[in-house]
């Protein structure tokens, strides 16, 4: 189930900007920063601060205003945007399908894939989710702590080498974010998936390996290094 | 307080009008109010029209007519009773002018003619129209210029007809008594009256029309004389119906009928925005709850929002209204000479007030699901959903609404409504089926074409209404044009092959022998014959037959003249029996009918009705023993009516006989020779049927066009309502595949694949519902054997098809500008 824990998303020099009436609003400049497969990280820091677009870069799916991203792969580097295949998303707001069941909605990604034991393999994670008995359940029929863990199993089933997750538990009450926390890291761990989060709780962040703080424009990177990666 | 809720409601709908959605419903809306108010302003127009030219074309106060003169007693008993009579007799002939023929309606007036209003001649084609005070004179012949171009005659020449000469001095321009003007396109000749009696034509086929002057008191007198002493006879009277009349409100309804099919597919539209509708009205009552306000605040300004939508429509309706009529009435003017354009304000007023009460009742799920609302909505992030049951049963209140105003023919109505109920029904079926069947046939197959099949399966509901309304749409538009194009192909293909090419429509028995025997000379085929004999319905079950059924039908229409009574001692091969029981060979039972189906249905016979005919100047009573339908493969002469052979031992009436006869191309020039023995001798060529035909094929294309143009607007408008109502769904489906790793690409194959599906099982019922259709309808409304060109049915089902999908895929495109960034939004 594990893959090869070699890749890593490079960010260098890059700058997020954007133009709200006819003011230019720099989210962050000249940022530099790698993440590595295998390894979790936490992006935090107040509304508005750029968090998401950092997420949203870092994943390929937009281009930094000035600087650039690559995908590194067994010494092979590949722009971000091709990164795409290899990356899972969970959802605050989690995003489940309405009209499919636990089983279904977590054997999406692998039908659309062609896989021939999408079930199979969306049950695995169900029951490893600690959702074996709800697999027939629709969503409409599941707490908020379940549909996230839904979410965590169909964001992981097709085996992504990165995982970015916004807000994870942020609709969750502090029983169901911890027992939904303790599943996102372990199940990334034993998947030796990358694991990036925005969050702007504190308890979640510090079970990151790696804390992004931004702190009055400027973005801080904490945690095991603690030390300055940019400066505006 | 209402005054508030007024001005937020005024607020509102200023929002709101630019919305998708809304933008949607108008259009709908407005599509639907053009087509009644058009329809309803032409038929007034035609109606009004008619009764202008019962009043102007009569050409007297009161006209009795009957094919045979009236008994001198009748007729001074009817001296006496008005103050003053005038006869004209007219009969259908051939006029021939160096080997060129042309059927003609000769009339013969005498003294005192016109009565009322101006006959109009010239002496020349170009040349000024004078008033004549009287007819022609002895030895004289007018002719109208059709006829004069037709027979290539030149003033001052002379016409001979049966052995007659006659002069052709002036050009017939007006005659002021042709009240079936415009609807009658025989071409026209006048004589005098005493050259009529001295052509000797035989009395039977003279048709007599007695022009009287009355006032009103006057003309109810004779009216209930002649219902007593002349039951056979028509009238028509300044103060009456127009003859055609009844069969214009018939159009007016069968359009009427047919719009069902608009209603229902507007209903599907309606019912698709709704969703959207019924979220934002839901969310907006639960903050005015949350807020302090009464459920009935937001109520009060959802209703009146939406007498504001539906007022501010109707400028706009009107004005396309009144422009849609001015072109209708444009081409309905070479049917309808002098038809004007004109605006019938109450009319129009009364015709929006019941349309908006039909939306009022499509709208009406969304105001209960606002009595649903609450704050606890807010809370949770839902929305209280209305059944749909309630919706399905708002649309069936409107349909049945619709169709009781418009129905006058319950088997035309049971057919109509029979085939959408029995499509639509296939429609649901073969969803239900194929994408239940296509998920389980798939469900160890992973891949995005199982994948389509399976997302459609759990989406059951929501897009089974929109292959319902793609289904109907495609029904509806391969039914009219497989209509057309057979309706056109088949005729003409049928009459050849079991008719003939030559119609004889009525002829004496001495013309049938003479008939008979220049076929032998000339080696014709006389592929039918049949005898008949004139025979006026006058009373049912011992009720006259004006006050027997008020309800317009073409059946009602043609007893309000002679008909022809068949007889015949086995049922005819093209013949099949209904209901009853057909009599035997050598039946001595006289008195017992059989009578057509349809006709049964329309005018709601039974089997055991009585039925009194006038028939030769005596009531003859018939009971109705059985009921017959056509049935197609051996000739098309076919009779309403049917009598044992053993009543001619008691009815002495003239007889005649239909036939059809095969003439090779060259030997219609011998038709001369038939006609100059018989100038009355009724024989129609397949080329003047075709043409005949072309020009009503001509008419029924355009409307049908016209009614396919509406039918493609509200299928565009069902498809895009549907993937409006859909499309948050659609965007969030897409942009979670998307967080799968997957391209928009793979997005957009899915949507392709989706439509694809749809489309064909929309086709599967469209096809099926177009072939029960045309098995149903086909047979009994057009006399026609349905036989279905599948190639032909699956090629325009591929065109359509292509187009539908195209515009499905086209307007789902949106859904595909979703993005992982939106989902993180939320």
């Amino acid at each position: 189930m594990s893959v090869s824990p070699v890749s890593q998303i490079e960010l260098n020099n890059v700058s997020q900007s954007f133009t709200s009436n006819e003011h230019q609003v720099h989210l962050f400049q000249d940022l530099s920063l790698t993440i590595e497969q295998g390894q979790s990280y936490a992006i935090t820091g107040p509304s508005g601060s750029g968090k998401s677009s950092l997420l949203m870069l870092m994943s390929g799916l937009e281009q930094p205003t000035t600087g650039q991203g690559s995908y590194v792969n067994n010494e092979r580097r590949i722009a971000l945007h091709q990164l795409r295949e290899e990356i899972g998303f969970i959802f605050q707001q989690f995003h489940l399908l309405p009209e499919l069941d636990a089983l279904n909605n977590v054997a999406l990604p692998l039908k659309l894939r062609g896989h021939k034991d999408a079930e199979r393999k969306a049950k695995y994670w169900l029951e490893k989710v600690g959702l074996g008995h709800r697999l027939t359940h629709k969503p409409q029929q599941l707490s908020g702590g379940e549909h996230q863990r839904v979410a965590i199993a169909r964001a992981l089933v097709f085996s992504p080498r990165f995982i970015f997750a916004d807000e994870p538990t942020g609709n969750l009450d502090t029983e169901s974010a911890k027992e939904v926390a303790d599943i996102l890291f372990s199940c990334c761990r034993e998947n030796g998936a990358g694991l990036i989060m925005v969050t702007h709780s504190e308890n979640l962040a510090a079970r990151a390996q790696h804390v992004f703080t931004f702190r009055n424009g400027t973005c801080e990177r904490v945690g095991q290094t603690q030390q300055e990666v940019q400066c505006a | 307080m209402l005054n508030n809720n007024v001005r937020l409601a005024w607020q509102f709908y200023q929002q709101e009008k630019r919305y998708a959605h809304q933008r949607f419903l108008s259009l709908t809306q407005i599509v639907l109010m053009v087509f009644i108010v058009t329809l309803s302003q032409t038929s007034d127009a035609i109606q009004r029209y008619l009764t202008h030219n019962l009043n102007n074309l009569l050409g007297a106060d009161l006209v009795i007519s009957q094919k045979g003169a009236l008994k001198d007693t009748q007729q001074t008993v009817l001296i006496g009773m008005t103050e003053q009579l005038v006869l004209t007799r007219s009969l259908n002939t051939t006029l021939v002018h160096n080997d060129v023929w042309q059927r003609v309606k000769l009339k013969g007036v005498g003294k005192g003619y016109p009565l009322q209003g101006e006959l109009l001649t010239s002496t020349a084609l170009a040349g000024e129209f004078e008033v004549t005070s009287s007819g022609p004179d002895a030895g004289e012949i007018w002719l109208d210029s059709r006829l004069l171009a037709s027979l290539s005659l030149q003033l001052g020449e002379q016409i001979t007809i049966a052995d007659q000469k006659l002069t052709f001095t002036r050009i017939l321009q007006h005659e002021p008594d042709r009240l079936m003007e415009g609807h009658n396109v025989d071409m026209r000749a006048m004589i005098n009256s005493l050259d009529l009696e001295r052509l000797n034509f035989p009395q039977d086929i003279i048709h007599h029309r007695y022009l009287f002057a009355a006032d009103a008191n006057q003309i109810s007198k004779v009216i209930d004389w002649q219902k007593d002493n002349l039951p056979a006879a028509q009238t028509n009277h300044k103060q009456g119906a127009h003859p055609l009349a009844l069969f214009w409100q018939r159009t007016e309804n069968f359009i009427g009928l047919a719009s069902i099919i608009l209603f229902f597919m507007a209903a599907i539209a309606i019912q698709q925005l709704t969703h959207v509708q019924m979220k934002k009205e839901q969310f907006f009552s639960a903050v005015c709850l949350s807020l302090g306000s009464s459920k009935s605040t937001g109520l009060q300004i959802s209703v009146i929002k939406w007498a504001l939508g539906i007022l501010f429509l109707f400028p706009v309706v009107l004005l396309i209204s009144a422009l849609c009529h001015w072109f209708i009435i444009q081409w309905l003017g070479s049917t309808f000479t002098g038809l004007a354009w004109s605006w019938n304000i109450p009319l129009a007023a009364k015709t929006l007030l019941a349309t908006a009460s039909i939306f009022f009742v499509f709208h009406f799920p969304v105001w209960l699901g606002l009595k649903k609302s609450s704050v606890a909505q807010l809370i949770h992030n839902t929305n209280r959903k209305v059944s749909s049951v309630l919706s399905l049963g708002c649309a069936l209140l409107v349909l049945a609404g619709i169709a009781a105003a418009y129905s006058d023919n319950g088997l035309l109505t049971a057919m109509v409504l029979g085939s959408m109920g029995i499509s639509i029904v296939l429609i649901l079926l073969i969803s239900w089926v194929a994408l239940s069947a296509g998920e389980a046939l798939t469900k160890n197959v992973s891949g995005l074409v199982p994948f389509t099949l399976f997302m459609m399966k759990q989406r059951l509901l929501t897009k089974t209404t929109q292959i319902l309304g793609v289904g109907l749409c495609a029904f509806l538009l391969l039914f009219t044009l497989m209509l057309l194009r057979d309706l056109g192909g088949s005729m003409a293909n049928y009459q050849r092959q079991h008719d003939g090419n030559l119609l004889v429509s009525q002829a004496s028995k001495e013309q049938m022998d003479d008939i008979e025997s220049w076929t032998k000379s000339h080696d014709i085929e006389v592929r039918q014959s049949k005898p008949f004999m004139y025979a006026k319905l006058t009373q049912v079950n011992g009720t006259h037959l004006s006050d027997y059924s008020e309800k317009p039908s073409d059946s009602l229409a043609t007893f309000g003249r002679p008909i022809r009574l068949h007889w015949t001692d086995t049922l005819p091969g093209n013949n099949r029996v209904v209901d009853g029981q057909f009599w035997q060979p050598n039946d001595e039972n006289w008195q017992q009918v059989s009578m057509e189906q349809e006709v049964m249905t329309d005018l709601g016979l039974q089997l055991g009705d009585k039925l009194t005919f006038f028939i030769a100047d005596h009531n003859v009573e018939f009971v109705i023993a059985a009921s017959h339908a056509y049935k197609p493969g051996a000739g098309s002469i076919t009779f309403w009516v049917q009598i044992p052979p053993f009543a001619l031992k008691h009815i002495d009436a003239p007889q005649y006989s239909m036939a059809s006869l095969e003439l090779g191309s060259e030997q219609f020039s011998l038709l001369n020779q038939l006609w100059q023995k018989h100038p009355s001798l009724r024989m129609v060529s397949l080329k003047e049927i075709t043409q005949r035909f072309d020009t009503t094929l001509a008419m029924v294309t355009q409307v049908i066009s016209g009614f396919s143009l509406l039918i493609i607007v509200l299928a565009s408008i069902v498809i895009v309502s549907s993937i409006h109502a859909l499309e948050g769904n659609e965007k969030k489906k897409n942009s979670v595949i998307m967080s799968f790793g997957f391209s928009k690409k793979t997005c957009l194959q899915l949507n392709l694949i989706e439509w694809l599906v749809t489309g064909s099982i929309a086709a599967s019922g469209a096809i099926f519902g177009t072939w029960i259709a045309g098995l149903l309808i086909y047979q009994s409304q057009f006399s026609m054997s349905y036989q279905p060109d599948f190639i032909w049915l699956l090629g325009t089902l591929t065109i359509i098809l292509s187009a539908v999908t195209l515009l499905g895929f086209i307007a789902s495109k949106k859904s595909l500008s979703s993005s992982i960034r939106e989902l993180m939004a939320e």
